[in-house]
């Protein structure tokens, strides 16, 4: 059986950024503007919840021309039931049961 | 055009990050490198590539520390910090069971190489602190059998050993200071240990929480 995710106040800040748009993929430095998160503490997180299977990530082309493709990330089926358990203590049983009906 | 000096420290840094990265997580410093060529603002940029070369180093003793070699050293460290915890108990007992021949044997691995300096402080010291000593003893060997078995939460019982330690250690300061005997006189010896103990519990922090994430 696999052992619990780690879930610091870090990964939890991620985690709840991602579950406002969870179908979206997105960039690190907009997951750095969106938390408030460092990088050096943004990435560790990231590979982190991908190695946990919360998190899945991938090349996309850059929007602007010249540049390297960028790494994106997306949270998984598993993921978005673990961040929306994470977010349900601090939303209320209400907000959580309508989040679910919607 | 000519790049700013900003821009040309933040390209330095992602480079060292690059670099000290471990080899499996090549792709994720590629994430970071091409996240930097996005970022426009060379303050941020420069902001950017420090957190990820704290984030290579990060990585790199995460990884460092999932070796066998790592492994055994810690192991070896905890043991010995195990053994200092029952020096002192041992030592106490055998003065105390007349058992002098021991006594100087165990003296000899003292400051001062006698037992003999030390009698006033051997006999001013109440029982309960060999006590807290062998529980510390104890819980440092937990810490081990469980670092050992890749448990989880191996921190704890050495994070508690070193509490009983440092309450240990405030005791005999003042069991010092009553008897006028000091029993390590080199402060740079005493300091060494506490940051050897420190040291050992950061780097069992680090590792118990990396086998949690290599886990799953």
């Amino acid at each position: 059986m696999g052992r619990k995710p780690i879930h610091s106040r870090q990964t939890n800040r991620l985690l709840g950024a991602m579950l406002k748009d969870p179908l979206a993929w997105q960039h690190g430095y907009a997951l750095m503007k969106q938390t408030g998160l460092q990088s050096g503490t943004l990435y560790p997180v990231l590979l982190r919840l991908c190695d946990q299977g919360l998190l899945e990530a991938q090349w996309r082309e850059s929007d602007q021309p010249g540049k390297p493709p960028r790494h994106v990330y997306r949270l998984t089926q598993t993921g978005l039931a673990f961040a929306r358990e994470q977010a349900a203590p601090a939303r209320g049983k209400q907000g959580f049961l309508r989040e679910a009906k919607a | 055009m000519r790049r700013g000096f900003r821009r040309r420290i933040a390209n330095a840094l992602m480079r060292h990050a690059a670099r000290v990265m471990p080899a499996a997580e090549m792709d994720w410093s590629a994430a970071m490198r091409n996240e930097l060529e996005a970022i426009e603002d060379d303050h941020v940029a420069l902001r950017w590539s420090a957190g990820c070369l704290v984030a290579g180093y990060s990585e790199r003793l995460n990884s460092l520390l999932q070796t066998w070699y790592a492994r055994a050293a810690l192991a070896c460290l905890i043991a010995l910090l195990a053994c200092r915890e029952f020096f002192a108990p041992l030592l106490i007992f055998v003065y105390r069971a007349h058992d002098l021949e021991l006594a100087h044997f165990l003296g000899l691995r003292t400051a001062g190489d006698d037992y003999r300096r030390l009698i006033p402080v051997l006999e001013a010291t109440p029982s309960w602190l060999p006590v807290l000593w062998i529980a510390a003893g104890l819980l440092f060997l937990v810490a081990l059998w469980r670092m050992l078995r890749k448990s989880d939460a191996s921190a704890l019982p050495f994070f508690l050993a070193f509490g009983l330690d440092l309450v240990g250690a405030v005791t005999a300061k003042s069991i010092e200071a009553s008897t006028k005997v000091v029993i390590t006189p080199d402060l740079l010896v005493r300091a060494a240990g506490e940051v050897l103990m420190l040291s050992t519990g950061f780097l069992l922090w680090r590792m118990t929480r990396k086998a949690t994430r290599r886990a799953n």
